[in-house]
């Protein structure tokens, strides 16, 4: 068995699961933003009527809004807080940054466990060596909340195999862009991908993250890297609960094996409308904009904003465009504080956010007119989640959305870096 | 379960936020439905009626997880969403808030806006009684169609978690 049929047998009590066995199992993190949270705790009261069975692992973060810019806002955390009261479960509120760096970073996401989520990208915590796979509010609130458990299908995996090393201006984020490029949207539907190979295992903890971060776009339940020394090493540093660790076995059978290779990669840029639309940054070059954003589940990163400041060092962030900065959590704001980051980026133009989510969905900020677009580290890119459906969003490394910032327009990040 | 009416037919990869739009997701149901699609098609929430077949492409309502965007397909009681494909939470989704959806590789071909669509959803046969011409959807796994039965997840959900025979 791989390692996500290991954790799906021992939560479901039985010895082996097979690909389209469907299970019931217990769950150990549910995951709740401000936005769904509202929506599962209204079905959970008003249609399930039952107790809370293990509130301490449900974890609800505000994420979409750091200060309620509507009345309508304030209300949804209002209820959302009395919510979170009355069933005793834990509560992040306003400020505490991104709701799945929270998570992780307040030590709730253990190897070899069940996470569930009502954000899509829950997946993002097989990088922690978990299953991990967002569901809808009528699982969360009809069979997690009162029961501890949720059906699953176990999927087929399919190896993606990595390797090569990036030249320079090129990251991660570039690597894990093109990879949704290729793999296109709904090209791994219902799959549960294994991310390998020598250039995973060389990436640090939170540069991992980059890739099952992709794994909802591209169709598939859940994305994970086998837990080795390096993402144990990480989870001590945020929790002293045990936990244990699952990886597959070596002999395990996989469905596919996909090879890519990075060495030859230029930096990326998803363009509108959709995730899937992935260009090299040339094609794209001197495409306006007027805002550039450092936030969202896999931006927002202390790596995001060291590689803003190696291009905004010396320079200016461009008169007609804004750059936000959004720290995932009040650990990165802490980190780039002591490294000087937050005064750099600041005397740069730049404008510091509280830890949140940002623009994703333009809850508290990032809502722009039919006329405007912006570069980002977001997620995603669909029309309709940033104000007016013709606003365009592009997704690009922190290199790429900073060399944008200093030029008002898209920008090669590798015109900025001394080594050209 | 039956279903028949007119078809409205719709593109690939329509994420949830085309479906439910994020600045729509607390109002209440009757402002929700007046802009459902509308970015896909204007004329949708304006003339949708009751036992309308929505046809998709493939990988219907990619994005959120949120159940909203099926539970707004199926406030405007459209009969069935016969799709290509749906994205994994989409089709969970679906069922476990009780509205009828197949998946048709092919639908799309055969098919035109307003054409008179019949649905047998347990069987999967598909008539397009504008052209005569039949399909056969992919089988419904028995348990989700157990969940369709019984109306969703939740007036299930005891039998599920094994806390009632």
């Amino acid at each position: 068995m791989n390692m996500i049929e290991k954790i799906l047998a021992r939560a479901s009590g039985r010895k082996a699961v097979a690909p389209d066995d469907v299970v019931v199992a217990n769950v150990d993190c549910l995951l709740l933003h401000d936005l769904s949270g509202y929506l599962t705790g209204r079905v959970f009261e008003k249609e399930v009527r039952r107790p809370m069975r293990y509130p301490e692992r449900v974890v609800m973060i505000f994420d979409h809004h750091f200060c309620p810019p509507s009345e309508e806002g304030a209300l949804v955390l209002q209820e959302n807080r009395a919510f979170a009261r009355r069933h005793g479960i834990n509560l992040f509120d306003c400020g505490n940054g991104n709701t799945h760096h929270v998570a992780v970073r307040n030590g709730f996401i253990r190897p070899g466990t069940v996470v569930v989520g009502s954000d899509s990208h829950t997946p993002i915590h097989g990088t922690v060596g978990c299953f991990a796979t967002g569901l809808g509010n009528d699982s969360h609130a009809g069979t997690v909340m009162p029961f501890g458990k949720a059906w699953f299908k176990v999927p087929e995996t399919i190896q993606v195999r990595l390797t090569g090393t990036h030249r320079p201006g090129v990251t991660p984020r570039d690597a894990a862009l093109w990879l949704t490029g290729q793999i296109g949207e709904g090209g791994a539907i219902y799959k549960s991908l294994e991310f390998s190979g020598p250039y995973i295992e060389q990436l640090d903890f939170w540069d991992r993250w980059l890739f099952p971060h992709i794994v909802v776009d591209l169709g598939a339940k859940c994305g994970y890297i086998e837990p080795d020394e390096k993402t144990l090493a990480f989870v001590r540093t945020v929790t002293d609960k045990p936990f244990d660790a699952v990886r597959g076995d070596a002999d395990r059978k996989f469905e596919a094996t996909w090879e890519w290779d990075f060495s030859a990669l230029e930096p990326q840029v998803t363009c509108p409308p959709t995730v899937g639309n992935v260009k090299q940054v040339d094609e794209v070059i001197g495409a306006p904009i007027q805002w550039a954003e450092l936030g969202g589940h896999g931006g927002g990163r202390i790596e995001d904003f060291r590689l803003a400041a190696r291009i905004l060092k010396g320079r200016r962030v461009h008169r007609d465009a804004r750059f936000n900065l959004v720290p995932s959590s009040r650990a990165v704001f802490t980190q780039a504080v002591r490294e000087g980051l937050v005064e750099l980026l600041h005397e740069a133009g730049a404008t510091w956010f509280p830890p949140s989510t940002g623009s994703n969905q333009a809850y508290n900020m990032g809502a722009m007119t039919a006329n405007e677009a912006m570069i980002s580290t977001h997620a995603r890119n669909f029309p309709g989640r940033n104000g007016n459906p013709n606003a365009k969003m592009y997704l690009a490394s922190a290199l790429t959305v900073a060399a944008s910032a200093v030029a008002g327009k898209i920008a090669d990040p590798r015109q900025f870096l001394k080594e050209f | 379960m039956q279903a028949r009416g007119r078809c409205w037919k719709f593109g690939d990869n329509i994420p949830t936020d085309m479906i439910v739009r994020t600045d729509m997701i607390f109002k209440p149901w009757p402002e929700i439905l007046k802009h459902v699609l509308e970015t896909c098609n204007p004329e949708f929430p304006a003339n949708v009626k009751p036992g309308d077949i929505v046809v998709t492409g493939k990988h219907f309502g990619q994005s959120s997880g949120r159940a909203i965007a099926a539970k707004a397909m199926k406030q405007t009681k459209i009969g069935c969403i016969v799709a290509e494909g749906f994205a994994r939470t989409f089709y969970r989704n679906g069922f476990e808030i009780g509205l009828p959806i197949l998946e048709c590789p092919g639908i799309t071909e055969h098919v035109s806006d307003g054409d008179v669509l019949s649905v047998d959803v347990e069987s999967g046969k598909i008539v397009n009684e504008t052209t005569g011409y039949e399909l056969q959807a992919k089988p419904t796994p028995p348990f989700l169609l157990d969940m369709l039965k019984a109306g969703g997840l939740i007036p299930m959900a005891e039998r599920l978690a094994g806390e009632r025979s």
